[in-house]
């Protein structure tokens, strides 16, 4: 660590891991709730426990893409934090936000939640993944503001590089997407699009954008690869990213009432999506096997490489895989999109904050590695993740095909809940390795504090 | 057409930057699949393709076939002079590329035009979604290549390609011959072929 | 040499406004069917090849570009070619 304030993105990162873990918890409870229906019924019902697991993960992936700025942005501009103070004040705006956030999900009921909040004076709540009440969502407005004035005051004092110009770029971007989640237009099909303004153009736009500027950061540092290599190839992936991404948001267009022609266009474009992610895994690849240096910290190698791969898979081929409009007119909405949303999420955003974490935690305290015995405990967390990730994945896609087939294809379609009688067994073989996936998130975090010799900063 | 008349000596050696030869090749990934799509979709639309094709100006086509393959030849010889640090005659050859693309997308507004007036957009049918999207697509590729030929001339008058460093001039050019390479196809395909 | 190199340059161009004006009065001239296909394809082709080659000066480029660009035209061409053989059947 160079500069004392980038300390700042530390509790940051470890409030990133504890909504982390709630999230996990909160999937296996609904990965419960699929095949026992009244499972903790009446008080976490499904729909909370399903809001409370997809907003934990981006809040939490928020946490860590701040914290990750924090610590990167200063270090890159070669000059300390602008205002250390307000990083930290905003941080706990956003905890206690958040906290407040979850408690009034699980304590009254959603209607409720809207009425005491004031959802009546300007309406945002009740969209996937945007179901933050009103006060919130200006809340999370406030902090990102906050966050962008003291990051970019930040970039603009000090040295201006490829990696920070990126990083900006998606951040800014992130920031002003999210404003579409203020407008609730009543006409269904414009509200779509408004509500995937958000949705599509932050995981397949903007967010990329930060991520390749992170996975750049790390892998200079970890490589000691030509600083020049790697910026050269991270404008290629994002200007990749962008295009593929935001005309790819036409697959999002298929069924709501767009014009036709959006059929040809989402198909085509987001069917080239996989190419960024194919390059992002080459370029990880490529720049380890020319590294000129070997860093102590094999562990955040590690999962540079596993961000490469898992994106690849996750959000390139399962993404591709029921992308295409005749595909998509079959598979819309089953357990297939639910495999496609685990890994790529995992594949592409936590393990970038988790490389970023890896990196950047030993150095914040102290040391440029962490111990050997320390790593081996760290990777045994990747592999248990990784693997059982993967393993959700295939159980989700054998239970979206089945699905499809009975509900969808077959002659004499089955109704919907006679069809998630059939896929149960996936279900529980899913729900096993969701079990496994929280062991190697408890590993992971015990790393944290396993003792033994250290190498110095 | 004889080959090699190049200095036999050098090694091979990819004209460009790398990193713009990966972004070709995703370009034209994307204009092959947008080939594929509309040459697939019209085996099973045959009639309606020809009857609707009929109506497009394959003048206003031709004439922008050959702004594009006399701009792409300008180009050459833009590099080629620099290469000799011959910096007039590469800006003059320049300045007529851009203007050969500019040409380009005077004709094509036009054309748009024509067919605006005529009540025709991408929802109209199924050709014309066709129509409508791979010319768009490459009329946006031109208006990039445009703007890269702008700041390569910009460059050029400021010295700083020469036979010390020719580096980024072969780069822009790269990507300008891919934009011509597209159209090339593109031309016959959709406003020829039948 | 640079002038040898021109003369090229300029032999190809020349050659290339000719094939365009040969498509163009194939389509002007109403012509159709699988003889006209395939000869405009050419023709195309024929274009292609002189751009990847010597305008993007890929003649002096290692093995692999030559393949991937030329690749990428004998693919697309032998694509259409299939889709118009399934539509005149």
């Amino acid at each position: 660590m160079k500069y004392t304030s980038q300390a700042v993105a530390k509790p940051y990162f470890i409030a990133a891991m504890g909504l982390f873990v709630a999230q996990v918890l909160f999937g296996l409870i609904m990965g419960l709730q699929y095949v026992i229906g009244d499972f903790l019924f009446p008080h976490i019902p499904f729909n909370v426990a399903r809001m409370v697991h997809t907003n934990a993960l981006i809040v939490w992936l928020l946490m860590g893409f701040m914290g990750s700025a924090y610590y990167l942005v200063p270090e890159e501009a070669e000059t300390e934090l602008h205002s250390p103070k307000l990083a930290l004040i905003l941080f706990w705006v956003f905890l206690i936000a958040a906290a407040l956030t979850v408690i009034g999900y699980l304590a009254v009921p959603y209607a409720t939640l809207a009425r005491i909040t004031g959802n009546d004076l300007l309406p945002t709540m009740g969209r996937e993944f945007l179901e933050q009440p009103t006060i919130t969502k200006i809340g999370i407005v406030i902090v990102a503001l906050g966050f962008l004035y003291n990051i970019s005051m930040t970039f603009l004092k000090g040295k201006k590089t490829a990696i920070t110009s990126v990083l900006l770029l998606g951040l800014w971007g992130l920031a002003i997407f999210f404003l579409f989640s203020f407008y609730n237009p009543h006409n269904l099909v414009r509200d779509k699009f408004y509500w995937w303004w958000v949705v599509h153009l932050w995981v397949e736009g903007v967010w990329e954008l930060i991520l390749g500027a992170l996975l750049a950061f790390v892998l200079i540092k970890v490589t000691g690869v030509d600083r020049e290599v790697i910026e050269k190839w991270l404008y290629v992936i994002v200007t990749l990213a962008l295009v593929t991404g935001m005309i790819g948001t036409g697959h999002h267009y298929f069924w709501i009432g767009a014009p036709e022609f959006w059929h040809w266009w989402g198909s085509i474009f987001s069917a080239l999506e996989p190419v960024p992610f194919f390059a992002m895994t080459l370029f990880a690849f490529n720049m380890v096997n020319r590294r000129r240096r070997e860093h102590p910290n094999r562990a955040a190698t590690l999962w540079a490489l596993g961000t490469g791969v898992m994106a690849f898979l996750g959000a390139g081929v399962w993404g591709f895989m029921h992308t295409l409009a005749p595909v998509n007119y079959y598979t819309h909405g089953t357990q297939i999109t639910a495999a496609h949303g685990h890994m790529a999420f995992y594949g592409a955003y936590v393990m970038v904050v988790i490389t970023m974490i890896s990196y950047a935690m030993p150095l914040m305290r102290g040391r440029a590695a962490n111990s050997n015995k320390a790593q081996v405990v760290e990777m045994w967390g990747f592999w248990l993740m990784t693997v059982s990730m993967v393993f959700i994945t295939l159980f989700l896609t054998a239970a979206g095909i089945l699905q499809v087939w009975l509900q969808r294809v077959s002659e004499t379609p089955m109704s919907f809940m006679a069809t998630q009688d059939q896929i149960a067994l996936f279900y529980w073989m899913r729900e096993v390795s969701g079990v496994i996936f929280l062991i190697g998130l408890v590993v992971y975090l015990i790393s944290f504090f396993v003792k033994g010799e250290e190498q110095a900063a | 057409m004889t080959a090699a008349l190049s200095d036999p000596g050098e090694p091979p050696r990819l004209r460009g930057d790398l990193a713009i030869w990966v972004f070709i090749l995703a370009e034209l990934l994307a204009f092959g699949v947008f080939f594929a799509a509309y040459a697939v979709t019209r085996a099973y639309n045959v009639e309606a393709f020809n009857t609707a094709q009929a109506g497009l100006d394959r003048n206003i086509g031709a004439i922008n076939t050959l702004l594009l393959i006399s701009g792409s030849w300008c180009v050459v010889r833009a590099v080629q002079a620099a290469r000799a640090d011959r910096q007039t005659p590469a800006m003059r050859w320049m300045g007529v590329a851009l203007l050969c693309g500019l040409g380009f997308l005077v004709a094509k507004v036009f054309e748009y035009q024509a067919k605006f007036a005529l009540g025709l957009t991408m929802d109209s049918d199924t050709f014309h979604m066709f129509y409508f999207s791979l010319t768009f697509f490459h009329f946006m590729h031109v208006v990039l290549g445009v703007c890269i030929l702008a700041i390569l001339l910009f460059k050029l008058g400021r010295g700083a390609y020469g036979s010390h460093d020719v580096h980024g001039l072969e780069t822009g050019a790269a990507y300008w011959h891919m934009v011509d390479l597209a159209w090339i196809v593109l031309f016959p395909l959709v406003y020829v072929m039948r | 040499m640079t002038k040898l190199l021109n003369k090229r340059a300029d032999r190809v161009w020349l050659l290339m406004l000719a094939a365009t004006l040969a498509t163009w009065a194939l389509g002007e001239g109403g012509v159709a069917g699988t003889a006209a296909v395939l000869l405009m394809l050419a023709l195309a082709c024929l274009k292609g090849v002189l751009v990847i080659l010597d305008f993007m000066e890929l003649r002096h480029a290692p093995l692999l570009w030559r393949i991937l660009l030329l690749g990428w035209l004998a693919i697309v061409t032998a694509l259409i070619v299939l889709c118009y053989w399934i539509g005149t059947r």
